[in-house]
């Protein structure tokens, strides 16, 4: 199997188990926060992807309409974008975000691959988004003490850090 | 076979310290200018490198340019040491540890803060992890500018400080050119938990177990392994699992 026949087999399992419509150019297919686990858990046990390859949340402003023209407004929201890697040729990444509120958590895959643990302790140390089920979601990176998530959006760049500034 | 004493010259530093009684093989001495040599000639340095400044530090130490030649060595524990040579970008989760290793090193002790980052913090200044110079929180005797510094810098800072050495002994500066103290408020005291105590041992059991690459409450028999990565070597009847 190729790589191009892997990522056709991976977007075919998208649409037919997961209703997903739209696979966008350019970017991961985003799907429902509900089937994160299931997905996961379906490409690692019925097609051999063993390796979890990235986990990587971004946190989003909510978007103003500042011309009143009636666009979208957006609510502030986490995206957490997963690959996992299947082993031996092709290697074919199969990757996928996920969307969720604020005042939500996304499941975890600890269960599925124990690489996750670090990973989703690293996504929750720095941009805060909680991972439902982990055993330990504790800071990684940053000092135990340490205020807030810095790489969140509203995360202003002068933000007091006593005693240093 | 005699010794001309007139044709004898006296080129090390230590005989310019010393008087010689012509004919006897007495010299006479200050015991303070002694020291003095002394002590600027043996500085054992802690490298607290941090970052790619630390690669120059070991190209300084190594035989190109070899610190060694002015008395200096490198050395991995700060309590047999004079010197702390701060080579990197230090984060608000290092400062502590440095400070600590700091405070662990024997009186008198001198610090070099080696490149942008530990002077100034450079252009990771404004990020949320990094401190603003080391100076916020050790006293730094000589600042080896640069991004990183060359060994040649670093040993020539290495030079200024020994000058520097030799003038306060010979009382030459001024109190603050001494040892410039830096805010007591800036130093940050406490370390937080070292170990994870409360992490629940069972996890730790189940990753230690999956460890060997097969991944959480997964089996693969022989014939699998065999089918991922064909080796022959692989013994027929040893187990599977721990051969690996």
């Amino acid at each position: 199997m190729t790589g191009h026949e892997a990522q056709e087999q991976f977007v075919a399992l998208l649409r037919e188990r997961f209703g997903v419509a739209e696979i966008p150019d350019g970017n991961y297919p985003l799907i429902d926060a509900r089937h994160h686990f299931e997905l996961a858990r379906v490409l690692k046990e019925e097609f051999d992807y063993r390796i979890y390859s990235f986990v990587v949340a971004s946190h989003h402003l909510a978007t103003a309409d500042a011309n009143n023209d009636g666009a979208d407004v957006e609510a502030a929201h986490y995206e957490v974008a997963t690959g996992v890697r299947c082993v031996g040729a092709p290697a074919h990444l199969a990757s996928w975000r996920v969307r969720i509120e604020l005042d939500r958590a996304i499941p975890t895959l600890f269960p599925l691959f124990a690489g996750a643990d670090w990973q989703e302790r690293e996504q929750y140390d720095l941009v805060g988004v909680r991972f439902d089920g982990h055993p330990d979601l504790r800071r990684l990176m940053m000092p135990e003490d340490w205020e807030g998530h810095p790489l969140r959006k509203d995360y202003a760049i002068d933000t007091a850090c006593s005693p240093w500034r | 076979m005699a010794v001309d004493e007139s044709q004898r010259t006296y080129d090390h530093p230590l005989y310019q310290q010393i008087e010689r009684i012509p004919g006897v093989s007495v010299a006479l001495g200050n015991i303070d200018q002694l020291l003095t040599w002394g002590s600027a000639n043996s500085l054992w340095i802690f490298p607290m490198a941090t970052s790619c400044c630390g690669i120059e530090f070991m190209a300084a130490s190594a035989s190109g340019v070899d610190l060694d030649r002015m008395g200096s060595i490198p050395r991995g524990t700060p309590r047999q040491c004079d010197v702390m040579v701060v080579a990197g970008t230090i984060t608000v989760k290092m400062a502590p540890r440095v400070k600590k290793l700091w405070d662990q090193m024997p009186e008198p002790k001198w610090c070099v803060a080696m490149g942008s980052c530990a002077i100034s913090g450079d252009f990771y200044r404004d990020i949320y992890s990094v401190i603003p110079g080391i100076d916020t929180f050790i006293p730094v005797d000589v600042y080896v500018p640069g991004c990183p510094p060359n060994p040649e810098a670093l040993m020539h800072g290495l030079l200024r400080l020994q000058e520097k050495i030799r003038m306060s002994r010979e009382g030459k500066l001024t109190q603050e050119e001494l040892r410039p103290e830096s805010p007591p408020n800036l130093i940050r005291p406490a370390i937080g938990r070292l170990q994870d105590v409360e992490r629940d041992p069972l996890t730790n059991q189940e990753q230690t177990d999956s460890a060997g690459g097969l991944g959480l409450g997964d089996t693969l028999n022989l014939s699998q392994i065999r089918q991922l990565r064909p080796e022959p070597e692989l013994a027929e009847d040893g187990d599977g699992e721990s051969t690996r």
